[in-house]
């Protein structure tokens, strides 16, 4: 019977309200699910593919090479296990294309027989073999280069005996900073790449046949107690595929969040269209009330209701999503740089809808509750029947969930409530400008004659002083809309701003010259004109404890990781790049504590240590700590002097941990240098010579390097632009819902202002003075609180500099606001344009 | 004043089509006050909503003081009904976000009449509501209500009143004291009235009684 009562009757009687819904929980859904569908066909991939990526079992690798003693230890370990084993040494070098005299870091892969155990490297043609060097796609596309050309590597000149089309211990194509070139290791000693302190990777790569999962975790507990420097990493192919979903992981984290934008728009929208239709529904109630059904049951009806429909959605929007998928999968594919699955995984697709489900059902609870206390028996001798009303705690349930909701979504606490605390600001912010704007109209307005100002506007005015709830309602699901537009806008305006090339930025940044090599460097460029700046001593060093405690590996392959634990074990373990220098260089900053040279040093065996900020953060370090460094096994004491700011963004040779000079001068090490920018027009002949007289530096084209990065962030963006404008979108939709409501609302109204001898166009005017003068306001509201957050996350994530970019904040606003009011226009130009006949109608 | 001649209108199309109207002709002159009565369903509002210009007829024409609507184009109908016509509903039709005396003045605003509010109040005086002018409607009573809808429908002193059931949704007494208002009110301004009503008693009150039976005056 309830069913009959709630559903069929229903929807018989209320198509238009049912559409409404469906479609806006529709519109909703789609983007939250679409985003977590992809993510989930991006990292089973990424599963799947975690042994072709590593390419072996299991990898024992560092930043240096391995010493005698620890090569050793090592043999010891797996010569009880039967095994093979490769080695790989990934270096980033100069290379020259002899023919075309073209020069670029490369990432040079150096392999031995054997490579890969899992997946494969494909040549165009031929079979590999050791008297040369193998191009990549992407390299060969860049250089143009052939079969036979010539290349010179470090000292040698290799030639090309193919092309490699395709690696799949490649992650993500076009994610990479260099191209690669594959080089047999027996060649690369004789080219002189592997000069001490040599930026690069060094690994042991073992394949352990009939070992279980179980036995490779004892295994690499083995070996980590073997190696006790936390500079060694060893990986297991589960491990490798996380860098890579680390990236894609945070972008789909952020579009997640946009799409959860969406869905709240489009709860928004649900819980208004609920109100409204539960109104005009209440005298049926009361009456199915009187008639013997208890509130309970007509709650519970209501809850059927909803669950129906959220049903019958999920199911069109399964339907709708399979074929979508499958149409754009290649796209996407080429997108991303990974070859996706071609059919979705069903079950994937549906394992977020019991959260979406129960943010649908709360977003109910509040009405539910007015329903609960209606007094339903009285109502229908009432004149006016009215809904009972709901209290601000009924909310407490919906908002729970939406907290965890998008902590889970964004797997990161920090992320997913600084997130809630914006909406929470936003609606907020919305109530507050309501309610102020009422008092501030009800000054102006009232008590002067209506038609002070024009009549159009007093009635406009009128509308907006005596709107209640439903008003705010409007208003903050534009604010929230075009608060993320914005954010989006403003924040790619920033990180644009960041990676252009401006005056202050170097053109070459140099790497890997060796400490004898400095002098000759210096005095060669200074023949050639050029003034290199930023020279920097690099040293490697570990934490080794800090007031005495002990720094201990984390254990990597802890259960449950949220994304500040994963920097956390990350930084914790690796070795870190150290520096000597007296003072800040132009792009630090000091934050707290005192500059080296302003403090005494009464302790002469102390060094001073500056650390950036955010690492001592990640470190637990602070002002005062007392910390020992193990550089290359001498032991260096320490006192953290000054916390300081680094701009990274400037392209200056900076570190996390910069010690005074004295202590470490003489340890190993290479430097880093910057051609400045003034040197631009020599950039590329400089080059080429560098790399002819100091084939083992290494020069970043930092103009490159910038374009590839801003590059990296357009997709970026525009992938969560996107998602944005779906959010925008579902706002118009909704909007269309709301305002079409309202102005049928407003049927007799209308329709009496006719009677009384305002023509079409004046009500038209009315409308728009009304509705024009609520956008601009939400859209204000909007866009500059999407600005302040975007400037918040830029000057507190990516430590960008503060800037308004005004013209993407008028333009969309304003034509967002235009969009609105023809939203409005169409919606009521029916109820508009109707003669008022009706009025004398008995309803 | 008000002269109809071969009046028609049917609503709906095909099968489902209903001839409300078969031929009405009707004349009043001008300080008359007519009551209009018959079944339900016989079509008064319907006679009622093309004479007072919110509807418009299929054939016939309708002739206001020498005018007619049907050539008229929806502005000047517009116009023209803000001028001569006032108009009382049976469910009162208050702006809910006007006051009382905004609601009366508003006509008069339309019109651009600079003397609106003091007209306005003058009006509300005369219905005795001075002390609730500045209520909204949600904080009227009924007779209230439609007191104020009275005001407004007289407020820039129409030739014509309409009235459709001003009294069905009042109780008895209310309703018989709203209507000796109108009755007063009428008689002062000299003010034609169209009334429709199923009140035996307050149709004796008037004039002429005219009686609508199957799409046709009888
Ligand atoms: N918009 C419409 N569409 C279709 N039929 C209509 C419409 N308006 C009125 N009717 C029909 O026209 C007929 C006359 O309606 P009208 O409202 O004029 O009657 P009435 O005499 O005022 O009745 P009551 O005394 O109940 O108010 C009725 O049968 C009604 O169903
Ligand atoms: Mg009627």
């Amino acid at each position: 019977m309830i069913f009959n009562l709630f559903l069929i009757k229903e929807f018989k009687k209320y198509p238009f309200f049912f559409i409404l819904i469906s479609l806006t929980l529709l519109l909703g859904i789609f983007g939250i699910a679409g985003i977590g569908v992809v993510s989930e066909q991006v990292t089973s991939k990424l599963r799947q593919n975690a042994k072709e990526l590593l390419t072996s079992d299991l990898v024992v690798s560092a930043r240096r090479e391995l010493l005698a003693e620890e090569d050793l230890s090592l043999s010891q370990i797996m010569a009880r296990h039967p095994h093979r084993k490769y080695q790989v040494i990934d270096i980033y070098s100069m290379v020259k294309h002899v023919r075309t005299d073209q020069i670029r870091l490369v990432e040079i892969r150096c392999i031995e027989e054997g490579f890969p155990f899992y997946g494969h490297l494909s040549l165009k043609s031929g079979i590999f073999k050791t008297n040369g060097l193998y191009l990549s796609q992407d390299l060969s596309d860049l250089w143009g280069g052939q079969v036979g050309d010539e290349f010179k590597v470090g000292e040698k000149i290799f030639s090309n005996l193919g092309i490699v089309t395709k690696d799949t211990s490649q992650g993500l194509r076009g994610f990479s900073l260099a191209p690669r070139i594959y080089l047999p290791l027996s060649l690369v000693k004789d080219a002189g790449l592997l000069k001490e302190g040599s930026t690069g990777s060094y690994a042991r790569h073992f394949r352990v046949p009939n070992f279980s999962q179980q036995d490779f975790l004892k295994l690499q507990q083995e070996i980590l107690k073997a190696l006790p420097d936390a500079a060694i990493r060893v990986t297991l192919p589960q491990e490798s595929s996380e860098q890579t979903a680390r990236v894609l992981g945070l972008l789909t984290d952020f579009m997640s969040l946009a799409a959860l934008i969406g869905l709240i728009l489009s709860l928004v929208g649900i819980f208004y269209l609920y109100q409204s239709h539960l109104i005009s529904r209440l005298k049926d109630f009361c009456l199915f009330h009187l008639y013997g059904l208890s509130k309970k049951d007509i709650v519970l009806g209501v809850i059927g209701q909803f669950s129906i429909i959220f049903f019958s959605v999920v199911v069109g929007m399964s339907l709708l999503l399979i074929p979508i998928y499958e149409m754009v999968q290649s796209q996407l594919s080429s997108l991303i740089g990974m070859e996706l699955a071609t059919t979705l995984n069903l079950f994937e697709l549906l394992k977020s809808m019991p959260f979406l489900y129960l943010l649908g059902v709360t977003i109910l609870i509040p009405l539910l509750m007015g329903l609960l206390r209606t007094p339903m028996g009285a109502q229908l001798k009432a004149a006016k029947i009215s809904l009972g009303t709901f209290r601000f705690y009924d909310f407490s349930p919906f908002f729970t969930i939406l907290l965890s909701y998008s902590v889970y979504l964004s797997h990161s606490f920090k992320i997913g409530s600084l997130f809630f605390v914006s909406i929470l600001l936003v609606l907020g912010v919305s109530t507050l400008v309501i309610k102020v704007t009422q008092i501030v109209f009800r000054k102006i307005f009232l008590r002067r004659p209506l038609n002070v100002y024009g009549l159009e506007i007093g009635l406009a005015s009128r509308h907006l002083i005596h709107s209640g709830h439903k008003l705010t309602l409007s208003f903050l699901s534009l604010a929230l809309g075009t608060t993320l537009i914005s954010l989006v806008l403003q924040l790619d305006s920033l990180i644009q701003k960041e990676f252009t090339l401006d005056e202050k930025k170097p053109s070459l940044f140099l790497f890997d010259i060796q400490e004898e090599q400095l002098p000759d460097l210096l005095d060669f460029s200074r023949s050639f004109g050029v003034r290199l700046e930023g020279v920097t001593p690099l040293i490697r060093g570990r934490l080794d404890r800090v007031n005495g405690m002990k720094f201990t590996r984390v254990p990597e392959n802890s259960t449950v990781r949220t994304r500040e634990d994963e920097v956390e074990s990350r930084t914790k373990n690796r070795g870190i790049n150290l520096t000597y220098r007296a003072g800040l260089s132009p792009s630090e900053k000091l934050l707290e504590g005192e500059d080296f040279s302003s403090s005494k040093n009464e302790n002469e065996s102390l060094t001073f240590v500056s650390l950036e900020e955010r690492f001592a953060k990640r470190m637990g370090l602070k002002l005062g700590d007392k910390i020992t460094f193990d550089i290359q096994g001498v032991e260096i004491e320490g006192i953290v002097k000054n916390l300081r700011e680094v701009k990274w963004t400037s392209f200056y040779p900076n570190f996390f941990v910069n010690l005074s000079p004295g202590a470490i001068d003489e340890a190993p090490k290479t430097f880093l240098a910057v051609l400045p920018k003034d040197f631009h027009h020599k950039k590329h002949a400089y080059q080429r010579e560098i790399v002819r007289r100091f084939p083992n530096v290494s020069l970043i084209d930092v103009e490159e390097l910038m374009l590839k990065l801003s590059s990296i962030f357009e997709k970026a963006r525009q992938a969560i632009e996107l998602i944005s404008w779906l959010s925008l979108i579902i706002g118009l939709v909704i909007l269309y819902g709301l305002s079409h409501d309202q102005v049928y609302r407003r049927y007799f109204d209308i329709a009496l202002l006719k009677s009384l001898g305002l023509t079409a166009g004046q009500i038209r005017k009315q409308l728009i003075v009304e509705f024009g003068f609520l956008f601009i306001l939400a859209a204000s509201v909007g866009f500059l609180i999407g600005w302040l957050i975007a400037i918040t996350i830029g000057i507190q994530i990516f430590k960008l500099s503060w800037s308004v970019d005004l013209y993407r904040m008028v333009v969309p606003a304003v034509s967002l606001s235009i969009m609105c009011l023809v939203t409005i226009l169409v919606a009521s130009w029916r109820a508009v344009a109707v003669r008022p006949r009706e009025l004398l109608s008995d309803s | 004043m008000i002269k109809i001649s071969h009046l028609k209108k049917s609503y709906g199309v095909g099968e489902s089509k209903v001839d409300v109207l078969k031929g009405v002709d009707l004349e009043i002159g001008a300080g008359e006050t007519v009551a209009l009565v018959g079944k339900s369903g016989s079509g008064k509002s319907t006679l009622l909503s093309l004479m007072a210009g919110l509807d418009r007829p299929d054939s016939g024409a309708i002739m206001i003081r020498g005018k007619n609507l049907n050539q008229m184009s929806e502005k000047e109908l517009t116009l023209f009904r803000a001028q001569n016509m006032g108009i009382v509903f049976q469910q009162f039709h208050l702006i809910s976000t006007l006051t009382a005396l905004e609601n009366v003045s508003l006509p008069l605003m339309i019109l651009h009449n600079t003397e609106a509010e003091q007209k306005a109040r003058e009006l509300i005086d005369e219905v005795g509501l001075s002390h609730r002018s500045g209520h909204l409607p949600s904080q009227l009573s009924g007779g209230e209500g439609q007191r104020v809808a009275l005001a407004r429908a007289l407020a820039s002193g129409p030739s014509i009143l309409f009235a459709d059931e001003p009294s069905g949704n009042l109780d008895e007494e209310t309703g018989e004291r709203v209507m000796d208002l109108m009755f007063d009110l009428v008689k002062k301004t000299k003010t034609t009235l169209i009334l429709v009503t199923h009140d035996k008693e307050l149709a004796k009150r008037c004039s002429r009684i005219v009686m609508l039976e199957h799409g046709s005056l009888v």
